[in-house]
């Protein structure tokens, strides 16, 4: 039971992070019809500026304030990044084929691994001083990892800014418009670029404060982006153009990873932990194709 | 593959989609095979194993183009396939206790290979069963899964433990024979003194040879004729009474069986198979290929292939070459040869991008552009 | 589009117009700067250039130049069989020089079959059993023989000892082991059959192994399951990142174990990494640590400095120490086959068999190795392992244990594991 606890508490604090990046896919999906493959490079990014920056500032005040300074310098880059590559990339992409889209995605985080690592190098990285203390927090006996408790406050207090963002902004109104209908936005004076770099900027914003609190559990290095990849079966469980299906869908990928961590490895010993989402995906796909709350479209010759 | 003079038309759909339609052409494979053929003689044996890589992509993307060229079922995880093809014919190969009569006569590595191609097919069809109820983004996400569930578990975690601690499968040289002939590529064996690169060569253009014209005739027949109108419209195709599942399978079984094939070759090439080569990097550069040469179109495979393996060739002498010059030079700059790989990464990243922003037909467009202008050379209308 | 062939053209003229001198060695070498265990490989990389330099300043081998060919190859085996393929066919190297487990054992029959002797950075017990592997060398106490030193060392100085398990010992309880790596990478799980075959000879229980990933970043769920079943005593088998992963996360869950970890998992790293949690852990060592008193160590400090003065002393590590045992190895080989006149696979590995009680540099205890022993029925240098444990904040040396004394009757049967 103890096991089990520790398990699940683990799974939902790590799985609120996968939530936030699903959101930031979502965002795209909804706005602009990318499907983006390259959701684990975005977040492999912001992990390593946020790390740049808190390396250059940490030297000059206390850990907490540089930190927080860095976070917000992430997420100032995260949204230059995310303009930049939606002007130069997938702006000439709007209206091609759903492959075509893809694969540029897919080109991209070719780009952005390769330039990621000439820039920061393979190694591990770890965030020096620690931001978090590395002893635990003792609740009802359950030991909790610190990293994990403000991963998912943070995690939490982003979402709820992201949602309040759509629901009482201009800029989010516009974006939400323009998901639902782009010809009746458009016509509204609804400019559908500027909605569409929004959604870019948005989702590198959230990838980055992702990248960040993931680095921060024990360093980054390559296989952040592997667990950025995790989102594409979050958004399938979800539904793709559903936002509370990305938060349930990511809660219960982190969840179901560790359980099955825990628990499945005695059976299928090895690796089981980074597939069991994908399986569980393909397993779900056959009785939901449409994830939980993704739209069913209707096909007509 | 067609030129036709001017003035010259067709009577009926048969003649239209003949193989040899004009003497011409005729004349151009002959032209075409003779220089494949004395291809070995010009160059060095680098160059052939460059030239057998181009092969063995042209195999491993076929299946690719098959499904998202003329079945329009998109799949990201083709790598999975051709592994299963490779561990299948190695495993085969290794741990049978083949009859000593069919060693002697060297039967067990062509068995092997059809049967990988089988295994591969049938483990195919198995991730194309969702293609009966998804697709589009969804049906992606089950391909990718596929990639996900076979390299890195299946094979990775389960496979590779047999008979040792997860290593790669080491071919001793002289295993793979097809007939009396070792074709390892580090082979001298065998009745011919030859070089193993020579032998690969041309057992991968008999193997391409095969399967292009297998894959030709099978997008002339009716089949091939349903598969494309499913990928045109495939509401419209089940209308008109097209047995779109059935269809959709089938094109999974092929695409896996030619990956089973290229797999199979694959190990012959190789001293060992480990999981990494078939890791989700080249289900995605195979996807690239077609792309750069062009969605349906088989000169299209050809095209990009040799367009992908000759760029990273040439940018591996350029780096890898001039890396010794640069670290004793300019060891300030020796850093970029230990990222080489970034590079190289970075580079197909982008080649990708702007091949789809500003070619989105591929190379095979600009060769039908160039062959329709000869068409009518001198007299051709540029159209400017 | 012409400018680029051009240039294209340029650079091919470059490096086919090298000059080939006859006086010159040629040395290839397979290293990873960029993958999965680049957090080891990068200092080896370095040391092996240096070491090098330095052979070329001293002489070279019987005057003789040695050109080192050191590529990258990202901790991939398929990257590995491509170089292999340039340096055999193309640069005609005298000498290999490997890296990883995988991809030297998976060579390993195509190197034997062409005769090339390599000296990995591999030290798997699998390759030295010369009536397997004839041409594959290490230079240091193979993986097997350590695990079964390291847990040996903390069974009879640590359990039997310390206060920690007290309680435990006086209750008549057997110590659990429980071993952390990835399966599926072939350094990890090449000591593991040793390592429990010598936990069932000190009556140890062994529980379910743990599978860490080389590049993990959380090793919760492995943590758990092995507080959940009572380990005592951890046996990490991966690189330093992921081990120290492993220690942090054992410690952030209150996992009341010791931790032993092979050689390529213990260096100042771990102890920078780490931190409170590494405090104790004892670790196998090749080799002296960067800056010990032992002779050489100011040749191998000097050149650190004048080959790459831009990396800081600070980051350098024991990999460069190691790297330099190796290089040594390699260029005893090639000396003594030079000297006879038969500078090819045969000639080198025969060399390198007629080394008895050898010391880097001919030289006693030179950068901290114990005597080198290597013969044509027997590819292992050494039954001595080197332990050493981190106090406070310091790498420390804590016992030697010469495996061969300790279980004579064993020694000869642990070939090849």
């Amino acid at each position: 039971m103890d096991l089990f606890l520790q398990l699940a508490i683990t799974g939902v604090m790590l799985g609120s992070i996968f939530a936030l990046l699903a959101l930031g896919w979502v965002l795209i999906y909804k706005c602009s019809g990318v499907l983006n493959l390259a959701m684990g490079e975005l977040t492999l990014i912001g992990g390593y500026v946020c790390l740049a920056f808190y390396q250059r500032l940490v030297t000059a005040m206390p850990v907490t304030y540089a930190f927080i300074l860095a976070l917000i310098g992430t997420l100032i880059v995260g949204l230059i990044l995310g303009l930049l590559t939606e002007r130069i990339f997938l702006r000439k992409m709007i209206g091609e084929p759903i492959l075509a889209v893809i694969m540029v995605t897919v080109g991209l985080s070719f780009f952005f691994k390769g330039m990621v690592f000439i820039i920061w190098d393979t190694d591990t990285q770890v965030f020096y001083p620690q931001v978090f203390p590395i002893e635990p927090l003792v609740i009802f006996g359950i030991a909790i990892g610190r990293v994990y408790l403000w991963s998912f406050i943070a995690a939490l207090v982003l979402m709820v800014m992201f949602i309040c963002f759509f629901k009482f902004t201009r800029w989010g109104l516009s974006m939400q418009a323009c998901a639902d209908d782009e010809m009746a936005a458009l016509s509204l004076g609804v400019s559908a670029k500027f909605v569409y770099a929004l959604a870019w900027g948005i989702a590198f914003m959230a990838a980055g404060v992702g990248g960040t609190l993931l680095g921060n559990i024990n360093g980054l290095n390559y296989s952040v982006s592997s667990l950025g990849l995790l989102v594409l079966p979050v958004v399938v469980f979800g539904g793709l153009n559903s936002v509370p299906g990305a938060i349930v869908g990511g809660i219960t990928i982190g969840l179901l990873q560790n359980l099955a961590g825990g628990y499945l490895d005695y059976y299928f010993p090895g690796g089981i932990k980074e597939i069991a989402p994908f399986i569980f995906m393909v397993i779900f796909l056959l009785f939901k194709p449409y994830g939980l709350w993704g739209w069913e479209r209707i096909e007509r010759v | 593959m067609s030129y036709l003079p001017c003035g010259q038309y067709f009577e009926n759909y048969r003649e239209d989609q003949k193989w040899w339609r004009t003497p011409f052409i005729k004349a151009k494979m002959v032209f075409m095979v003779l220089a494949l053929v004395s291809f070995p003689a010009l160059v060095d044996s680098q160059w052939l194993s460059v030239a057998y890589t181009i092969n063995y992509y042209i195999l491993a993307a076929l299946g690719v183009q098959l499904l998202i060229g003329y079945c329009g079922q998109i799949t990201l995880g083709h790598a999975a396939f051709v592994a299963v093809g490779a561990y299948c014919s190695a495993m085969m190969v290794l741990f049978i206790p083949w009859p000593q009569f069919m060693v002697d006569v060297g039967l067990a590595y062509p068995v092997s290979m059809i049967t990988a191609g089988f295994a591969a097919g049938f483990w195919s069809v198995l991730f194309g069963l969702p293609s009966a109820r998804v697709k589009g983004f969804y049906l992606i996400m089950t391909t990718m899964a596929a990639q996900w569930i076979t390299v890195p578990l299946v094979i990775t975690q389960y496979v590779s433990q047999i008979g040792g601690r997860g290593q790669a499968f080491s071919i001793p040289p002289g295993t793979i024979k097809i007939g009396p002939i070792a074709i390892d590529e580090s082979s001298m064996l065998g009745s011919w003194e030859v070089s193993g690169d020579m032998k690969l060569y041309f057992f991968s253009l008999l193997l391409v040879g095969l399967c292009l014209v297998a894959m030709g005739n099978l997008l002339r027949s009716k089949i091939g004729r349903a598969w494309i109108a499913i990928r045109d419209n495939d509401i419209a195709a089940e209308t008109m009474g097209v047995n779109i599942v059935g269809y959709k399978l089938l094109a999974f079984f092929v695409a896996g069986f030619f990956a089973g094939i290229a797999g199979s070759f694959y190990v012959s090439t190789l001293s060992f198979v480990s999981p990494e080569h078939y890791e989700w990097f080249y289900s995605l550069l195979w996807v690239g290929i077609i792309l750069i040469g062009g969605v349906g179109s088989i000169q299209g495979l050809v095209f990009g292939s040799a367009f992908v393996v000759l760029v990273f060739k040439f940018l591996e002498m350029a780096v890898l070459g001039a890396s010794d010059m640069l670290m004793e030079s300019y060891p300030h700059l020796g850093w970029m040869t230990t990222k080489f790989i970034f590079f190289k990464e970075s580079a197909f990243g982008l080649a990708i991008i702007f091949f789809l922003i500003y070619e989105p037909n591929g190379l095979s467009y600009r060769y039908w552009q160039l062959k329709n202008y000869f068409n009518l050379w001198p007299f051709s209308y540029t159209g400017k | 589009m012409k400018r680029i062939l051009l240039v294209c053209f340029g650079i091919m003229l470059v490096f086919c117009s090298n000059a080939f001198s006859a006086d010159e060695i040629k040395v290839g070498s397979i290293n990873d700067l960029t993958g999965a265990t680049s957090d080891v490989g990068k200092d080896a990389a370095l040391g092996i250039r240096e070491a090098f330099t330095y052979v070329n300043d001293s002489g070279g081998i019987n005057g003789k130049r040695v050109k080192l060919i050191l590529q990258d190859y990202g901790y991939r085996i398929p990257e590995a069989h491509t170089l292999y393929k340039r340096f055999r066919s193309q640069d005609k190297v005298n000498i290999l020089l490997q890296w990883g487990t995988g991809d030297t054992e998976a060579l390993s029959p195509t190197v034997n079959k062409d005769k090339m002797v390599t000296i990995s950075d591999s030290l798997s017990g699998h390759l030295c059993d010369p009536a397997k592997t004839p041409y594959n060398f290490i230079y240091s106490t193979d993986y097997s023989t350590n695990a079964r030193a390291a847990l040996t060392a903390w069974y009879e100085e640590v359990w039997k000892k310390s206060d920690k398990w007290k309680k435990a010992r006086e209750a008549g309880q057997k110590p659990k082991l429980a071993c952390f790596y990835m399966f599926a990478a072939p350094y990890c799980s090449a000591p593991i059959k040793a390592i429990k075959d010598q936990a069932a000879l000190l009556g140890i229980d062994v529980l379910k192994d743990q599978d860490v990933s080389l590049t993990a970043l959380d090793a919760k769920s492995q943590v758990l399951g092995a507080k959940g079943e009572g380990a005592n005593i951890i046996w990490h088998g991966n690189t330093t990142m992921s081990v120290a992963t492993a220690v942090k996360d054992a410690y952030a869950l209150q996992l009341e174990a010791d931790h032993i970890m092979n050689n390529w998992g213990f260096d100042k790293n771990l102890v920078r990494m780490t931190g409170p949690a590494g405090e104790g852990v004892i670790g196998c060592a090749s080799c002296a640590f960067l800056g010990d008193d032992v002779p050489y160590m100011d040749k191998v400090i000097e050149y650190t400095q004048k080959v790459n003065p831009a990396v800081s002393l600070e980051k350098r590590d024991i990999r460069t120490v190691q790297a330099w045992v190796k290089v040594s190895l390699a260029c005893a080989g090639l000396q003594r086959a030079d000297k006879a006149g038969k500078l090819d696979g045969p000639g080198i590995k025969a060399s390198l068999e007629s080394l008895r009680d050898w010391y880097p540099f001919d030289k006693e205890n030179a950068l901290g190795r114990p005597p080198t022993t290597i013969t044509s029925t027997d590819h292992r240098p050494s039954p001595v392992s080197l332990l050493y444990t981190i106090k406070d904040g310091k790498i420390t040396f804590f016992t030697k244990i010469n495996m061969k004394e300790k279980f004579p009757d064993k020694w000869q049967s642990w070939l090849g594991w």
